[in-house]
Formats: structure tokens, C-alpha cells, sequence
């Protein structure tokens, strides 16, 4: 490895940037095919019924109509938005497949019924009221408690009173005998939380665009985020050959989880099916606040008992978890809240479960964090309550009960690297925590200020919950420059840049000259896909594993060339020089000519190849901290200061880091303070369905000061010392925002978001 | 719908398009004129990703009849070039790191563009007042905030 890093580290523009700032990039709802036809879904305006008859004959009968589709016209063939059987490690547990492309019952307000191709979107929409749809109105259960009782409706015939699905902890996470843990604390702390219903609020609404040709090649443009294991699924779904699916990827306006499902694309290709013809499916912002996967919501009870020095002797935490009418993931944002919550701090007793209940809502899956931001969010409150019971700072607490490098990480592996005690050492310093903790510093009249903090552990990929494989390929073009090819999904995280410095950094050329080749299964070798914030980590080692195949190709070659060893030569700034004589030199640029156009009979395509799995995974951790007022006049809180101090290795690109924990910041925010999903519970219709009623926040809802501080201290195992990055940005923002509402106005809010009504509530309910 | 021709400039070129009374100005630059660098999202006039600049003036096309932009200047994402060369808000945007998705991008590049005509000297406060009404989900607006004060500084600097 380079002694002196060219590359990594430096705040390098990915290239494909300069085409969104021109107006270039194309999304998927900016694709235009020939002959292409509008779709669009006709959805349920019930919570719960059946679906008696349906009657399309006058939606047929209009002008430009090409087709109507119910699940009578599509492959009856339960598939779930989930892919359900991805070979999950090491429990196997495969997740019921519980839909069908459109639905045979409705489940929740917003299940799609029916859908239209037609010549515009407008002719498409008209022909939606045509439609009949004939519906018997059933008994519906939106709230997970009711759900479990006897004699509620249910949803699904394999679940018995609505549980999916009940989970214990992995074997490694139950430790001890709990009881006598309790027992034997000096302080127990016991708690209700509910982590709420975030919507993703990605810019770019849920899109497809497909087409089917007449040899029945399938072209999709989707956003996806897991564009191979989403081409398996379809494969199964429409019964063909995944060789017969293209599923491609442009630009892609956002995800933040919400596009590890797929959502209106079988829908969209069904059409496409059916039609012969190309379909655009562009939902609206209302049909994305319906209709997509939300973030899951839990509600749960963390139990932690100390001992008096503020060790952590004993922890429980026990989940409810909150799904839509059907599955999506939230099964695994359930479990996984238990891997976050009890593999975060030391504990010589701990036990958890959880159980996941279906209800008439809206479906819930992935959010950016998956479970960790929702858990962290009781647990972080519990330790400062805690710390307030025995007297002890916040921040000595929790560096008490810190795993550090060497011990079991909260997946089962050993911990690679922490520096997690800098997080919070560094962000302490940032916010001026001594000074400002209890001091209501900076507060006049009824304006109170507080600090408050939060720590976490989260994952770089998935491994060993599920398989991580990436695969990446590098060739050298005839003057040097080298295409990677490469198909992590790029939902604006920046990734093709990361690697990008990855692969020039071992290969001793610049940035500029890595051409990333992505966005499409038909061209890339498989690759899960962007989610677990794996994919510098995991994509990257690919990277890194393929370009030193390419260099040892390229200096095996430059050695015949300058009568050398390859082991003497290495390359820097495009040259290839003898390291004991730096002046004996080729450049990069010649040897691949020579190699390419070669008269004597020895031609050669330099490049590498790697198929990467990770039998590791390095935790990223990271530390938060923030400093708010509160008005207890109105309930308001603002935001006045935020740091953020994240350890993920070796900062590939600290731009890069900053934008993606900056972003986590605003997120935080919303899901701390703001964003509400709100269900009418007479109706089962989601209320909160656009941005005036669900409140994102904006510019003027931002701290005046974010701060991110990168610990930079390499880990062994990431690619150049990287580790993950992207989850990690929101993780702890909640739990230090309610932790700092606390220090202000002395009390807890314990469900999300913490509203203006929720906050005065509590300080009606203090002063008695 | 009868249809009515109007005529209207967009990025300097002269248009002549027959659009239906309800067309909105949005649908007229992405599924007529194939101008797709302007964005559609919540459709509401809440987002401020289909923005662009009619006379100058920021604008929500989501929300904008297109017959109402009759026999006006129109400046779309895709006009702020010149011959190749980015205007100085987009190299700032690009060198900032202010563009994740890049979804909100072209709304929030032609605002900031309308901010800095009417204001070429703005205090963060400013920049992030009239930034308000366009919403970004990635970024936490701290690097576009940043892209917009260098860009100021970049122009007065640049043009003197």
C-alpha cells in the first residue's frame, strides 16, 4: 500500500455531478421511450375489504385507453417487496411472501386495485373513475394492540391474531440471568417509547418506466436500490429467466431506504406485459405518502439496571413492531432493533424480544438507519435518566459502558476498530458540554436552553444477517485511463466517487481517469445493492481487491517491458518507475498501449476482476450532541446547535462524509420534532399526505451552526481504513435533541416526534 | 380542450407550443419541449424542485398555467450555461458539495440565481430565508447555503 495517500482523503467531485447541476441527469420519470404509454393505479379508499367485483368494461371503452389490469390479468404468484428468501445467516428465517402484483383484498387506504395504460396521463386518470369497483367494507384494525386481541380482523390466514412473526434475540445478545441482573442494580430504569412513522420525503416520487420488446426482453428503469436481487425476484414473479430482465438505474432523486422495496414496479411492468408497448408509472407525492414503504414504527419498553458506579449490569428491551397490511421488511427492522439496542453497550445480562403485527396502515419497511434510529431513541433516554438517578454526567456514564476494539460488536463479530470514546470526547469539547449541561445557558425568560447527547454502533453491511457480495472489474483503456465497472446503486451518495478514489489510489493514477460503467444488471456482475451502509465497505474492498489484480497485471507487463521485476516497480502519478531507481520509468498510459495494440503476438487487455463477500464487519460509532431551546410558552423547540462526531475509519472523501452526516442532521430533526404521520382513525386515510401537512424540514428549521467532526483513525479491515457511513448520519440525532429537551425544561418526551402539544403536555403534567 | 398557440422564450430560443387551458407550465417544458431539467415532485408549490425563473422571478411551474407564461422570458436549468461554460452558482454548487441526489438541484440553483440578481451581497440569514421554499433531503442545506455565499463572492469578485 502507498505510503502517502494521493487519492483517499481528499475532497474530490464525483464526476456525473456537473449533470446535475446542468439539468442533464435523467431520472427514471424523466425517461421518454417510443410509443411510450402512461400508467396509473387505482387504489383502495378502504382500510380493510373485499374486493366482490370489478368491472373495467367502460374504462376499456374509453378513447386512448390501451389496457386495465386487476390481479386476475397478472401472475398470481405471492412475491414479497421484501425478496423475501435473499439466504439470510445464520437464523435462515425467510419472511412469508404475503402479495400479489395488485390486490386480491385490501389490507390498507392506498392498496393498489387496479391499473391503466393509456395514451397520456391525463386520458390514464380519467380512466381511473371509470372504473367499479364493487367492495365489501370489513372490519379494520389500525392499532398493533388491538390487533393481537381476540376477535380482531385479520389481515393475512398464516398469521394468528395479526403477529407475523415473534423474535427473540441472536443467541449471542442473551446473556446472564436478567432477573438477578435487576436485582443486583442499584438503579433500574423502566420506560415506554414509540418511534414513529417516517416517511423517506425522497424528492423524486416512486417512478418505473419498462418495456417489453417482442423477443420479451424486459427493460426497467427503476430506482431501486438492489437492482440484482430485485431482478431475481421478478424473475420468480413473472415466472421468466432473469437473463430475459434488464433492470436499469439512472439518476435516482433519493431513497433513504424506501427503495430497497420495490413499490409500482410490477405493476408498471405487468402493463408493459399486457400492452406490448413501453409504460411510464410516475406516482404522486400523495401515492408516495400512501402507498410506499414508511419507516417501521415500534413501540417498546426498555429496561436497564445500573450499578452504583454506573456500570451497566442488566437490559431489556421488548418490541412491538408496527407493520402496514403487509410485511415489506419490517420483520427484519424489528428484529434488528434488538441487535442495535442490546449489542451497543457492555451488559452481562440481557434478554429482549419482539413481535411484529400486522394492521390496516400503510406498509412499513426500511429507513435510512433501519431500527437503529427507533431504538436508540428509548434506550439513549433510559442511560441519561439513569445518569440522573445517580448523579453522574451523561458523558461519564456512557464511557463507562463502551465496547471498545476487540469485543463482540452488536452483529456477533469481533469489533474490528472503535473510537467511539473520541466521538464523545471530541463532540463534548464542539458543544461546550461542561460549561453549558444544566446551566439553562443563554436562556431569557420563557426561552430554555439544554444540551443533550447520544452515542451509537451501527454496521458497515450486513454480514453475517445476510450475505454481502459485491463484484467490481477494471480494465485499462489504451491511454491509461480504466473503466470500473461497478453496480452498488447510487441513490446521491456519492459512491461512484468513493471508489472511484479507492480504485486510483492502489492503481497510482488520479481520480479523473476511473470511467465508472453502472446503473444496469445486463452490463454489471451481481452486487447487493446500496443498503447497511455497505457500500464503500463492501463495494469498496471489490474495488480495492480488483485494482491490485489490475496492477499486478499492468507492472508483470511494465516489467517485461523495462527488464524488471514487478516486485521493484510500483506507479505513482500515471508513471511506473523501479523503485530502487526512480528515474527508470514508463508511464501507465504506454504500457497499456503497448499491451493492447501489440504487433508481437502478446496482446492483452490489462484489468482485474473481484468477487467480493465480507467475512467481517467494522462498526462505525459515532457520537452526537445538541444544543436546544425551548419556548414553554408554545412548546416550540429549536435546534440551535448540532455536532455530529462520527468514527467511520479512514474518510474516503470528507466531503462526502460531511454531506452525507449533515443530511442526517436535517432528518433528525424532522423525526425528533416535526415529521407526524398522522391516520384518521374513524377512516384508516392517511392524513399527513403531502408537505404542509407532514412537516420536512427547511432551510430556517436548521441549526445556525452543524457541525461534523471525521476521528479519521483507520480500520483494519475497510478498504484503505473506510468504514461505513451513510446510516450512521442519523442514528443518534433524536435521541440527543430528547435528551437535550430534558436538560432545558426537566422533561422526558417519550414518543416521537416530540410536537409542540406533546412537549406542553409534559410541562402541564410536572408543574402538576 | 381546445388548445390555444402561444409563444414564449425559454433559454433564449423563441417557442411557439399549442397547450390546453389547464396545462401547467411544467407539463408544457417536460412532455412537450422535453425540458426535463426542471423538475416535478409534491406537485403543490410546496417543494420548489419544479422552480424556474420567468422574468427573472422565481417560479413554481407545478403551479404556473403555462398560458400565463405567454410571450415571456423563461430561464430553465438547462439555460444557465453558456457555450459550455457553467455559470458560477453551478460550479459552486458542484465544488461545495452541495448536490447529493440532485433532485432539488435545478430549483434550488435557478432560486438561488434570482436571490443573488435581486441581492449579490446576502448574509447567511438571507440566503437561508429565501432558500426557505425549496426542500432537499439530503444535503441539510448546509453545503448549499455555503455554495451560495461563495458563488456571491465568486460574481463580485469576478466581476470587477
Amino acid at each position: 500500500m502507498s505510503q502517502e495517500l494521493t487519492c483517499v482523503g481528499k475532497r474530490i467531485t464525483q464526476k456525473d455531478v456537473v449533470l446535475k447541476a446542468t439539468g442533464e441527469a435523467r431520472y427514471v420519470p424523466d425517461v421518454r421511450l417510443p410509443g411510450m404509454l402512461w400508467g396509473k393505479v387505482l387504489h383502495s379508499p378502504y382500510p380493510h375489504a373485499k374486493i366482490k367485483k370489478i368491472d373495467k368494461s367502460k374504462a376499456e371503452k374509453l378513447s386512448g385507453v390501451a389496457t386495465v389490469i386487476t390481479v386476475e390479468d397478472t401472475p398470481k404468484i405471492l412475491w414479497a417487496r421484501s425478496f423475501r428468501d435473499m439466504p439470510m445467516a445464520p437464523s435462515g428465517a425467510l419472511q412469508h411472501a404475503d402479495e400479489y402484483i395488485l390486490a386480491d383484498k385490501a389490507r390498507y387506504v392506498g392498496d393498489p386495485i387496479a391499473a391503466v395504460a393509456a395514451v397520456d396521463e391525463k386520458t390514464a386518470e380519467e380512466a381511473l373513475d371509470l372504473i367499479e369497483v364493487e367492495y365489501e367494507q370489513l372490519p379494520f384494525v389500525l392499532d398493533p394492540f388491538e390487533a393481537v386481541k381476540p376477535g380482531a380482523p385479520l389481515m393475512h390466514d398464516y398469521a394468528k391474531n395479526n403477529i407475523a412473526v415473534h423474535l427473540t434475540p441472536p443467541p449471542f445478545l442473551v446473556k446472564g440471568n436478567v432477573e438477578k441482573g435487576f436485582t443486583e442494580s442499584d438503579v433500574v430504569v423502566e420506560e415506554k417509547f414509540f418511534a414513529s412513522k417516517q416517511v423517506a420525503c425522497q424528492m423524486e416520487t416512486q417512478s418505473c418506466v419498462t418495456s417489453v420488446d417482442s423477443s420479451g426482453k424486459v427493460t426497467c428503469y427503476s430506482p431501486c436500490q438492489l437492482a440484482h436481487p430485485f431482478r431475481r425476484e421478478l424473475g420468480k414473479m413473472f415466472n421468466i429467466p432473469v437473463g430475459k430482465i434488464n433492470v436499469v438505474n439512472p439518476f435516482v432523486g433519493g431513497s433513504f431506504g424506501c427503495r430497497l422495496s420495490c413499490h409500482n414496479e410490477p405493476i408498471c411492468i405487468a402493463l408493459a406485459m399486457k400492452v406490448h408497448k413501453p409504460v411510464k408509472l410516475v406516482y404522486s407525492k400523495e401515492e408516495d405518502f400512501t402507498t410506499i414503504d414508511t419507516r417501521t414504527p415500534h413501540y417498546y419498553t426498555v429496561k436497564m439496571g445500573f450499578k452504583e458506579d454506573g456500570t451497566l449490569n442488566a437490559m431489556t428491551v421488548d418490541v412491538t413492531t408496527w407493520a402496514g397490511g403487509y410485511l415489506s421488511r419490517a420483520q427484519l427492522a424489528g428484529g434488528i432493533t434488538l441487535i442495535w439496542a442490546l449489542g451497543h453497550y457492555h451488559c452481562p445480562n440481557m434478554n429482549g424480544s419482539c413481535d411484529v403485527i400486522y394492521t390496516n396502515t400503510t406498509v412499513a419497511g426500511a429507513g435510512r438507519g433501519f431500527g437503529n434510529p427507533a431504538i436508540m431513541w428509548g434506550v439513549e433516554e433510559v442511560v441519561d435518566m439513569a445518569a440522573e438517578k445517580l448523579g453522574m454526567d451523561p458523558v461519564e456514564i456512557r464511557l463507562k459502558n463502551t465496547k471498545h476494539t476487540g469485543e463482540m460488536a452488536n452483529m456477533g463479530l469481533p469489533i474490528e476498530s472503535s473510537y467511539i470514546d473520541d466521538c464523545i470526547g471530541e463532540g463534548a469539547k464542539a458543544i461546550g458540554w461542561n460549561e453549558k449541561l444544566g446551566k439553562n445557558k443563554g436562556g431569557k425568560g420563557t426561552l430554555k436552553r439544554g444540551v443533550g447527547m447520544a452515542t451509537m454502533t451501527h454496521c458497515s453491511g450486513a454480514w453475517p444477517l445476510l450475505i454481502e457480495h459485491s463484484n467490481a472489474f477494471i480494465k485499462f483503456n489504451e491511454d491509461g485511463t480504466a473503466d470500473l465497472t461497478v453496480n452498488p446503486g447510487s441513490p446521491g451518495t456519492h459512491i461512484w466517487g468513493t471508489l472511484s478514489q479507492i480504485a486510483a489510489e492502489e492503481l497510482g493514477i488520479p481520480a479523473e481517469d476511473i470511467y465508472i460503467v453502472t446503473g444496469e444488471t445486463d452490463k454489471t456482475m451481481f452486487d447487493l445493492g446500496s443498503h447497511a451502509s455497505r457500500s464503500t465497505y463492501v463495494t469498496g474492498n471489490a474495488v480495492l481487491e480488483a485494482a491490485r489484480q489490475a496492477k499486478r497485471q499492468l507492472l508483470e507487463r511494465a516489467g517485461k517491458m523495462l527488464s524488471e521485476s514487478p516486485d521493484d516497480l510500483d506507479i505513482k502519478d500515471r508513471q511506473i518507475y523501479v523503485k530502487s531507481n526512480p528515474e527508470k520509468k514508463t508511464s501507465v498510459a504506454d504500457v497499456c498501449f503497448q499491451s493492447i495494440w501489440n504487433l508481437k503476438g502478446e496482446s492483452l487487455n490489462i484489468s482485474g476482476k473481484s468477487s467480493w463477500a465480507s467475512h467481517y464487519n467494522s462498526i462505525p460509532t459515532a457520537a452526537y450532541f445538541a444544543e436546544v431551546e425551548v419556548d414553554t410558552e408554545t412548546g416550540e423547540v429549536k435546534v440551535l446547535n448540532f455536532i455530529t462526531a462520527v468514527d467511520c475509519g479512514k474518510a474516503i472523501n470528507p466531503m462526502t462524509v460531511e454531506g452525507q452526516c449533515e443530511g442526517g442532521v436535517q432528518q433528525g430533526i424532522g423525526y425528533g420534532l416535526t415529521e407526524d404521520y398522522v391516520i384518521n382513525k374513524n377512516t384508516g386515510a392517511v392524513e399527513s399526505d403531502n408537505f404542509t401537512t407532514y412537516k420536512m424540514p427547511g432551510t430556517m428549521d436548521m441549526p445556525e451552526n452543524t457541525k461534523i467532526i471525521i476521528i479519521d483513525k483507520p480500520d483494519p479491515k475497510g478498504p484503505f481504513g473506510a468504514k461505513g457511513v451513510g446510516e450512521p448520519g442519523l442514528v443518534g440525532i433524536a435521541p440527543a435533541i430528547g435528551n437535550a429537551i430534558h436538560d432545558a425544561i426537566g422533561v422526558w418526551i417519550k414518543d416521537l416526534p416530540a410536537t409542540p402539544e406533546k412537549i406542553l403536555k409534559a410541562l402541564k403534567e410536572k408543574s402538576g | 380542450m381546445k388548445k390555444e398557440i402561444i409563444n414564449f422564450t425559454i433559454n433564449g430560443t423563441p417557442y411557439e407550443v399549442a397547450v390546453e387551458p389547464q396545462m401547467t407550465l411544467n407539463e408544457v417544458l417536460r412532455e412537450q419541449l422535453d425540458l426535463t431539467g426542471t423538475k416535478f415532485s409534491c406537485g403543490a408549490g410546496e417543494c420548489g424542485a419544479c422552480t424556474v425563473l420567468i422574468e427573472g422571478k422565481p417560479m413554481l411551474s407545478c403551479c404556473t398555467l403555462a398560458i400565463t407564461a405567454k410571450d415571456k422570458n423563461i430561464l430553465t436549468i438547462e439555460g444557465l450555461a453558456k457555450g459550455g461554460e457553467l455559470h458560477p452558482i453551478q460550479k459552486a454548487f458542484i465544488e461545495h458539495g452541495a448536490i447529493q441526489c440532485g433532485f432539488c438541484t435545478p430549483g434550488m440553483i435557478l432560486t438561488a440565481k434570482a436571490l443573488l440578481d435581486e441581492n449579490p451581497n446576502p448574509t447567511r440569514e438571507e440566503v437561508k430565508a429565501y432558500l426557505a421554499g425549496n426542500l432537499c433531503r439530503c444535503t441539510g442545506y448546509v453545503k448549499i447555503i455555503d455554495a451560495v455565499l461563495a458563488a456571491a463572492k465568486e460574481m463580485n469578485e469576478g466581476g470587477k
